[in-house]
């Protein structure tokens, strides 16, 4: 349907504006469009630079496979996440809908003003050009139904808009206080990145309100035309003015003034967008898209054809990482999850992008107008291209500090991956040398002994001393299952006990199970997130080689970080495997009834480990377990995937924590202390049981909360032969 | 300036040591071998002389200890230049390894000799006052840092009581490390690997005389298990006062 300008209900173009005003108008706009464009091939060049990423698939899948999969913890990225804002209203609600109200609001506001471009300067000539007369859609009910639509949606905007800045400007949470977890020597300042904030939603606001003015004025200067209700919002601010005396030449000459000021915004805030946090509008939608948490359960192996080990130079990037720095918005999700920040060490994953976006950024020439971190010294992310970014322009103690616990990667909003990023850098400092002493001897352990205790390696499988029925040796007979045990859960005295009832109860239920004795090394989980690329190669290796020699159907652990290697890193070499927790086959068991159970009625707190629950999704089966058990479970307020890492992670347990002001693991203990009426905090986590055990003695809560392992309540709620006396007497509810 | 770092496979102290059935070494066939730790030392303070003033670091290994080869690597991964081990020693004695490699160095000169102060199986520290003789070269032991002057160098010697004493020794010159002047740097295990395919080991054989060992083992003995840890139980108060009596009673403290 077409009609021509003259008929029908329309509105002006350009109304008031003159023959002179509009000609300006259209050299503003190319200017514009020539500025945004430069921004934004300056950027694009930037991730071009990168190395390659390897996520074609990843991006294929979420745009083509599977568009709308919207599922409630998405590994992978699709349309349809990107679409709903997923990511930003979880656990954040009101941020969600507000945004949400903004991203469809600018969308559709943008797209008002393609298609009036459209039909104003594409339309209005091919017409004329063809027929000699000039056509226009921007008539009748199309015009009416465009007003209600975008009337409507630039009200949600300014909605949306209004709860954010409030929350911002108001009450802001603590995470979006900017200042730094690692503090430079020369000090720095970071108002800038808050005047950043304020440009951004001022000139957004900004321009909806000239907007919304611009159309008032407009109305009133043409005297109500009847049509014109069904611009809703701008028929009501008009007849606001014509209630407070607003005459129609008033309103004609004010439009001019409100309509050019609303240009300005507008052609103001496209060039500001790539140079900005506003670039964030481009850039965030891709990276959700490229985003693959794979990346991070199963670490990117070291390119094959680097010259040097680890990230060192810009060109060690690859272009997600580099669209990672510019996709951050600063919420400060992963600032406040991150249990090293929330210990006091030097690292907050923010801090961590931001600074590698502003050095990444100095390097290539880009332009970032506010936004940016100032320091009277060039040190930091001010350092020219010939510093090291990983321990000069990132310190090394801040990479340290990490304890991959992937809170940071599951809380971002726009899928940054700190953690690879993280051991990247890792891997040059080990490369360098850069390292704790205690954790340079646990490499030396794992080398020569293969496990961090250095302990011989032959006494691995010492202790199953004493079992009444002796494990099979899974290397010389079959068995169904075969248990890799772990170095804490074989070596580490205060844990040998509990490896040694999980095989009691084991045998007990008839399970066929063996482990591989001597043959077992660490499975170098944490070995290869301290950057100790080819001691992991090394240990797998030997790993592989010994399960290659043993018959078995199924893997199961008891350490969690030794799942995810085996599940997810060890395919990538040749060995895969399907690998349980022993709390899945504790379920599986107690369920079918192999291990008979009385109820224990006891009000027990669960903690999940990250690589259990956050890297590798088994939530599940501990709570089923304990509810199996007859134990009411009463949540921590971080459960979960949300759970809060015990700080050992990363090999952190191999370094020294006296920098910290407070461990993770007591802060996490303060939290299951604050629950009424809890006694017990269950893990299911070798390296877990020791880190609380030690955090409910040094924050004294040791008398009223009993640290244990889930295998110590099944063993406990076991229905025995009346002679048969418990194992021991850990859980008897006091 | 050439600087020989002498190393030895010694083996892990953490295995168990069990004697061969005729009592006179250790059975060696399930035992896991490392570097002499105080050799690791030797090798860090000469790798600092090379990174200091520029210096051609050999590491220097007997070709029948066990793993020597990973010691070498090892070495080389951390900054050594090359690698050579000696074959034609006879017995794991100090004497005739120190003969040993005295035959070697006589080909190949260096100007500094390091080696550890001493080692789990030479707690005596036989070899650098061995190896000094028998080259007929200046030798110092007990050495906690080495700065090269022209032709001498300027060692820091330790002595008991936390005293010391800087000697100015004439080059060349055999030194027994006691200590680095930093801790000794990491392998990255990539980089020994890397060398693993990029070094060759040189391989030198050298002529010794059985009896320069002068000595011969009859028999060892596993050590006796005498000590036992005490767990003290009872009150703050019980368990002070028996710490206390404890010190008294072996004279740990005065009064």
């Amino acid at each position: 349907m077409r009609h021509t300008l003259a008929s029908g209900e329309t509105r002006q173009v350009f109304e008031g504006i003159g023959a002179v005003g509009t000609a300006a108008f259209y050299v503003l706009s190319i200017v514009t469009v020539a500025a945004f464009l430069i921004g934004s091939w300056r950027r694009t060049q930037k991730y071009r630079r990168g190395r390659p990423a390897g996520r074609g698939g990843t991006i294929r899948r979420a745009l083509l496979v599977s568009p709308l999969a919207l599922r409630r913890r998405p590994d992978t990225g699709s349309v349809a996440q990107v679409a709903t804002n997923a990511t930003i209203g979880r656990r954040n609600r009101g941020v969600g809908i507000a945004h949400f109200m903004v991203f469809w609001g600018f969308i559709t506001l943008f797209i008002g003003t393609v298609i009036l471009t459209i039909d104003f300067d594409i339309v209005r000539h091919v017409s004329k050009w063809f027929w000699g007369h000039e056509d226009s859609f921007f008539t009748g009910t199309f015009y009416l139904g465009y007003s209600v639509v975008l009337d409507t949606m630039g009200v949600a905007t300014v909605l949306g808009l209004t709860y954010l800045a409030l929350r911002r400007g108001v009450r802001p949470p603590a995470r979006l206080d900017y200042s730094r977890a690692e503090q430079p020597a020369g000090g720095y300042s970071r108002k800038a990145l808050v005047l950043g904030d304020w440009m951004f939603i001022g000139l957004f606001a900004g321009i909806l309100i000239t907007g919304f003015l611009g159309e008032a004025v407009r109305i009133v200067a043409n005297k109500f035309p009847e049509f014109e209700i069904w611009s809703p919002a701008g028929w009501l601010l008009a007849r606001g003015f014509e209630a407070v005396g607003l005459s129609a030449g008033a309103a004609a000459t004010t439009h001019t003034v409100v309509w050019w000021s609303h240009a300005f915004l507008a052609l103001g805030f496209v060039i500001y967008i790539p140079y900005s946090k506003a670039m964030h509008m481009l850039v965030d939608g891709v990276n959700l898209l490229a985003h693959d948490k794979n990346a991070t359960r199963a670490l990117p192996a070291p390119p094959a054809d680097a010259d040097h080990i680890g990230y060192r130079e810009l060109a060690d990037f690859t272009w997600k990482e580099l669209l990672d720095f510019d996709a951050c918005t600063k919420c400060g999700r992963c600032h406040e999850v991150c249990p090293a920040r929330t210990g006091g060490a030097p690292l907050s994953p923010r801090d961590l992008i931001l600074d590698l976006r502003q050095w990444a950024d100095l390097q290539t020439g880009g332009k970032t107008l506010l936004d940016r971190e100032q320091r009277p010294d060039a040190t930091g992310p001010l350092q020219n291209g010939q510093a090291a970014v990983a321990g000069t322009v990132i310190p090394a103690k801040t990479l340290w500090s990490c304890t991959t616990c992937m809170a940071c990667v599951e809380a971002c909003p726009v899928g940054i991956e700190h953690v690879p990023t993280i051991v990247q850098m890792r891997r040059s400092l080990v490369d360098a040398g850069t390292m704790d002493p205690t954790l340079q001897q646990a490499l030396q352990n794992l080398a020569s002994q293969g496990n961090s205790f250095g302990k011989s390696a032959r006494m691995r499988a010492r202790w199953t001393k004493g079992l009444e029925t002796p494990i099979k040796d899974a290397r010389k007979e079959p068995v169904k299952y075969l248990w890799f045990v772990g170095d804490y859960a074989s070596f580490d005295e205060r844990l040998q006990d509990n490896s040694r009832l999980l095989a009691t109860l084991l045998t007990k239920a008839g399970v066929d199970f063996g482990i591989l004795y001597e043959g077992e090394r660490n499975a170098g989980n944490d070995v290869r997130r301290v950057g100790e690329e080819g001691l992991f190669e090394m240990l797998a290796e030997q790993n592989i080689k010994s399960l290659e020699a043993a018959q078995f159907e199924e893997i199961f652990t008891t350490d969690p970080h030794s799942l995810n290697t085996l599940r997810n890193e060890y395919p990538a070499l040749g060995a895969t495997y399907k690998v349980w927790h022993y709390t899945e086959l504790l379920v599986h068991l107690v369920e079918s009834g192999a291990l008979p159970v009385k109820p224990l009625n006891l009000r027990v707190t669960y903690h999940d480990p990250c690589y259990l629950s956050r890297y590798n999704g088994v939530i599940e089966a501990p709570r089923t377990l304990l509810a199996a058990l007859g134990c009411e479970l009463v949540e921590m307020p971080r459960n979960k995937t949300n759970s809060f890492c015990c700080g050992a992670g990363g090999g952190r347990i191999w370094m020294d924590d006296s920098v910290l002001s407070e461990r993770p693991s007591e802060n996490r203990i303060k939290e299951a202390a604050a629950l009424e009426d809890v006694g017990h905090f269950v893990v299911s986590c070798p390296k877990d049981m020791t880190m609380y055990s030690d955090a409910a003695k040094t924050t004294g809560h040791d008398g009223t909360l009993t640290v244990l392992d889930i295998v110590r309540l099944v063993d406990q709620a076991l229905v025995r032969p009346p002679a048969e006396p418990a194992t021991d007497d850990v859980a008897v509810p006091v | 300036m050439r600087i020989a770092v002498i190393l030895k496979a010694v083996p892990d102290l953490v295995e168990e040591m069990e004697l061969t059935s005729d009592g006179t070494d250790l059975d060696r066939e399930y035992l896991k071998f490392v570097t002499n730790e105080w050799d690791e030392q030797a090798l860090e303070e000469a790798l600092l002389l090379k990174d200091s003033d520029g210096a051609e670091v050999v590491a220097v290994g007997m070709a029948d200890d066990p793993d020597i080869e990973q010691a070498l690597y090892s070495a080389v991964a951390k900054g050594a230049d090359r690698a050579v081990t000696i074959a034609g020693a006879t017995g794991v004695d100090t004497r005739s390894r120190a003969a040993a490699v005295a035959a070697w160095l006589k080909d190949n000169p260096a100007d500094l000799v390091l080696s550890g102060v001493q080692a789990p199986d030479d707690l005596d520290g036989q070899l650098p006052a061995a190896l000094g003789a028998a080259l007929g070269l200046p030798h110092v032991s007990v050495v906690v840092s080495v700065a090269l002057d022209g032709a001498a160098a300027i060692v820091r010697q330790e002595f008991s009581g936390g005293r010391a004493a800087d000697l100015n020794v004439t080059l060349p010159a055999v030194l027994g490390i006691q200590v680095a002047r930093q801790a000794p740097r990491y392998a990255p295990v990539t980089r020994v690997r890397q060398v693993m395919q990029s070094t060759t080991i040189d391989e030198a054989s050298v002529a010794v005389d059985e009896a320069a060992a002068g000595i011969r083992v009859r028999r060892m003995y596993p050590p006796e298990k005498t000590t036992h840890a005490e767990m003290i139980d009872g009150s703050p108060a019980e368990v002070a006062a028996r710490i206390v009596e404890l010190l008294r009673s072996r004279s740990l403290v005065k009064g």
